[in-house]
């Protein structure tokens, strides 16, 4: 990733340019994205992180082109695996992109699973829905369930069994095995840990990061915790707002010299640290913006400490600072209107 | 689901059904009615009733409005219980004449304390027969009762009742027995087979006192050609009290008419509430699922449905277009979707916005896909319930139709029973066994339905059970 050469070579899995995705509320239109760019190469991990509300799930949604009415994918491009997804037929979208090419790994995942149907039942339905043959080529499709169980770390009588005859952890595995099942090129994680126990959560993360080393899948990992995402991500994506506020790899935003964004500091200053004593945790003052209506400026800088008149008045681009690290910021651009004033 | 998951399922439901007990009564009371609905022909005295239920000529043996026979256990003074004799001596001798004589005799053991309303001899034959009808009494006497030249042919029954065509010949008998007797009866008023079972005493046309034991009924048949017959004879003793709920004023045996009805009560209970719960069901999903305006339009509908009071509306239409059966069951279909409709609505929108809805979106499922395998195999449970709970209502609405004489009259249903005994003054005339069991009936086949329901809620409703 470091290196600029070795980048450009590889085609990008799954390409994101200008993502506009906007609700069609009673109450206006809310630009939950506006204007997202971000691309996810071969086997390289990114991580999406935000407060709650920025738009993280919202792409990841996005993403399978399946926002939730009252929402509408309004501009923008999705290559998946070189394939434009942004105004796919719905049909087209269901046979050949759901799931076959980019899985979602949902956000409880406990929920995730139909309650009457058993493991079998369920997993037989992604095959199903995506088979074109009459009656699925049972001991073949057994074989390949057994697989992916096996790969994550189930035996296999789960498949006989019902989800709620299932822990937290083993459901997560199930899900992420059906995630794997029809071999998709791309895996949207949704805080695919955040209902589990801190044990449990260790587990599946050490799970997604072995099947990240073996296996080589390129995922896209949502969360809030910026912990977990240290842990599994190679490259981070910070949303404010439903835009990017900064982009870059997991030693530019979480290294010494830290991130360039103030909204990433702050961010990052908001989690707790085991060594430091504090009476009170650092927050940040204020909150998001309505997205009905965002500032015309910066969207951060009525919340921004280092705020100037510039900030309020024209929007940062989102440029790179350095190699692979960009940032929409024009404090972390250093740029000379900014510094006049 | 495979069949020993099914199985398993069912075994660890009926567990806990079976710790329910208004359940278990529900499910008992159900069984007998199934049961009798579909082998109620052969307990009822009359098998044929179902196609003869408005024929008078199927009934015409029976007394008219009599109470159930086990009013006679609280009664001072036993009635007759109606009863047929077909068992016959058959006996056939050869006249020197050449002439062979059929004589075929009945015995009836008389035990009642008061006499028969009428006694009826029904036979059929061939050829030109000469008949005469005799009875013995426990007294000796002997009546000669009847005495004709009859063109018979096959399968036209000949009646004799004693009541209506021998007055003259008891008049005879009892002239022949005591003439002073004889002479004190207004031949006029004179009630035949009332005297014939009474013991001969003065004053016996007011108040007669039943001769008990037993009775032989003799009929005598002079076959003079070759082809000449005597067949089915039968005798019908015409009692004050017959079946296990008497009958009505056409002769009817109600409890017959009860056993019948149960066979359209729970058709069109069943159909109807199965019909009505899986469109409900279906389109409460469709909506929910769908939204936009495919949820506007149901939406919309359901609630002009809804608002549309039933039975005025039912009375209308019967009224109108006297509608057979299965159009009022399409009416009372296309009204009673809007029940399960709104619960389903309601439920569907939250189960719409679990996780693993939108995961099978994310799979690529249909939306129909979705509706049919993700959302309604959840709501299952509340359609079965309320299915079960639809069912009385149904029922009731057909007997209201029915009751004012809207209904189908081509069939026998509780509110026909109903229907029939309102108007010819079952309830002024006192006949409650001909209004109280039918009434008792559709509040049975509710009350079994209503358990079953209430019970079904109680295990499976997805709020009070957690998965």
């Amino acid at each position: 990733m470091s290196d600029n050469k070795d980048k450009n070579a590889k085609e990008p899995v799954l390409e994101v340019k200008d993502l506009r995705l906007h609700y069609f509320t009673s109450k206006g239109v809310v630009k939950a994205l506006d204007g997202v760019s971000f691309r996810l190469d071969p086997g390289e991990a990114l991580g999406l992180v935000g407060e709650s509300g920025c738009g993280k799930t919202t792409t990841g949604v996005a993403l399978l082109n399946m926002p939730s009415p009252p929402g509408r994918i309004v501009s923008g491009s999705i290559k998946v695996g070189g394939v434009e997804i942004v105004g796919m037929e719905e049909q087209e979208l269901r046979r050949t992109v759901r799931w076959s090419r980019i899985s979602m790994v949902f956000q409880g995942a406990m929920n995730c699973l139909t309650p009457v149907y058993t493991i079998r039942d369920l997993m037989l339905e992604t095959w199903r829905v995506h088979d074109d043959a009459e009656r699925p080529d049972l001991p073949k499709v057994e074989a390949l369930m057994r697989k992916y169980l096996a790969l994550v770390g189930l035996p296999e009588h789960v498949l006989g069994r019902y989800p709620h005859e299932l822990s937290g952890g083993m459901k997560q595995r199930v899900v992420i095995a059906m995630a794997l099942f029809l071999e998709p090129q791309v895996i949207v994680m949704d805080e695919p840990t955040t209902a589990l126990d801190v044990i449990v959560q260790a587990q599946i993360l050490n799970l997604i990061k072995d099947l990240k080393a073996e296996r080589g899948i390129s995922y896209i990992f949502i969360t809030h915790d910026l912990a977990v995402e240290a842990e599994v991500a190679d490259r981070i994506m910070v949303m404010y707002a439903g835009k990017a506020a900064e982009i870059g790899t997991n030693e530019q935003i979480f290294g010494e010299a830290g991130p360039a964004h103030p909204y990433t500091r702050k961010l990052l200053a908001s989690t707790p640290r085991i060594k430091s004593r504090v009476s009170e945790l650092a927050f940040i003052p204020g909150s998001p913006p309505d997205l009905v209506d965002p500032p015309p400026g910066c969207r951060f800088a009525p919340r921004c400490e280092f705020a100037k008149p510039k900030c309020h008045e024209a929007e940062p681009p989102f440029g790179e600072i350095e190699s692979g690290h960009f940032a929409a910021c024009w404090k972390a651009m250093e740029d000379p209107e900014y510094e006049r004033n | 689901m495979n069949l020993r998951d099914s199985l398993e399922g069912l075994g660890a439901f009926w567990k806990e059904f079976s710790k329910n007990k208004t359940g278990l009564v529900g499910l008992g009371l159900l069984a007998v009615f199934v049961l009798l609905g579909l082998f109620g022909t052969l307990v009822v005295p009359f098998p044929g009733a179902i196609d003869h239920w408005r024929d008078i000529g199927f009934w015409q043996d029976n007394p008219q409005a009599a109470p159930p026979v086990w009013t006679n256990w609280f009664a001072k003074r036993k009635g007759v219980v109606s009863s047929v004799l077909d068992r016959a001596q058959a006996e056939e001798s050869t006249l020197d004449s050449g002439a062979r004589v059929s004589s075929l005799t009945f015995d009836y053991d008389f035990g009642y304390d008061l006499p028969p309303r009428d006694v009826v001899v029904r036979f059929e034959g061939s050829g030109l027969v000469p008949v005469t009808i005799t009875l013995e009494r426990p007294d000796g006497l002997v009546a000669e009762l009847y005495r004709a030249q009859l063109e018979l042919s096959e399968g036209d029954v000949q009646r004799v009742s004693l009541a209506r065509n021998c007055s003259q010949e008891v008049v005879e008998f009892l002239r022949a027995s005591d003439e002073a007797l004889a002479a004190s009866l207004d031949a006029d008023l004179v009630k035949p087979v009332s005297l014939l079972f009474s013991r001969l005493s003065p004053g016996m046309a007011e108040s007669p006192e039943a001769l008990k034991g037993a009775y032989r009924l003799k009929v005598n048949a002079f076959l003079f050609s070759e082809d000449a017959r005597l067949a089915k004879a039968s005798a019908v003793v015409s009692g004050h009290v017959s079946g296990i709920f008497g009958t009505d004023m056409a002769k009817r045996d109600v409890f017959t008419g009860l056993v019948i009805g149960i066979r359209w009560a729970l058709v069109i209970g069943l159909l109807t509430s199965i019909v009505t719960v899986m469109a409900g069901v279906l389109l409460g999903v469709t909506a929910a699922y769908m939204g936009g305006a495919t949820d506007w339009l149901l939406s919309r509908l359901y609630e002009l449905i809804f608002l549309m009071p039933v039975l005025p509306f039912l009375i209308v239409v019967s009224a109108i277009f006297k509608p057979t059966i299965w159009t009022l069951i399409l009416i009372i279909c296309l009204f009673f979707w809007a029940g399960p409709f709104k619960p389903v609505y309601s439920m569907a929108l939250q189960i719409k916005e679990e996780t693993f809805v939108e995961a099978s979106r994310a799979l690529g499922s249909r939306s129909w896909r979705i509706i049919l395998r993700h959302i309604i195999p959840i709501l299952l449970p509340y359609s079965f319930a309320s299915m079960a709970l639809a069912i009385p209502s149904v029922i009731v609405y057909e007997a209201s139709v029915s009751l004012l004489g809207l209904g189908d009259s081509s069939i026998v249903t509780w509110g026909q029973l109903l229907n029939d005994a309102l108007g010819q003054g079952a309830v002024i005339n006192q006949l409650w066994w001909w209004v109280v069991p039918p009434g008792l009936m559709i509040a049975l086949m509710g009350m079994s339905f209503a358990f079953l329901g209430t019970a079904l809620d109680k295990i499976l409703h997805p709020k009070l059970k957690t998965r």
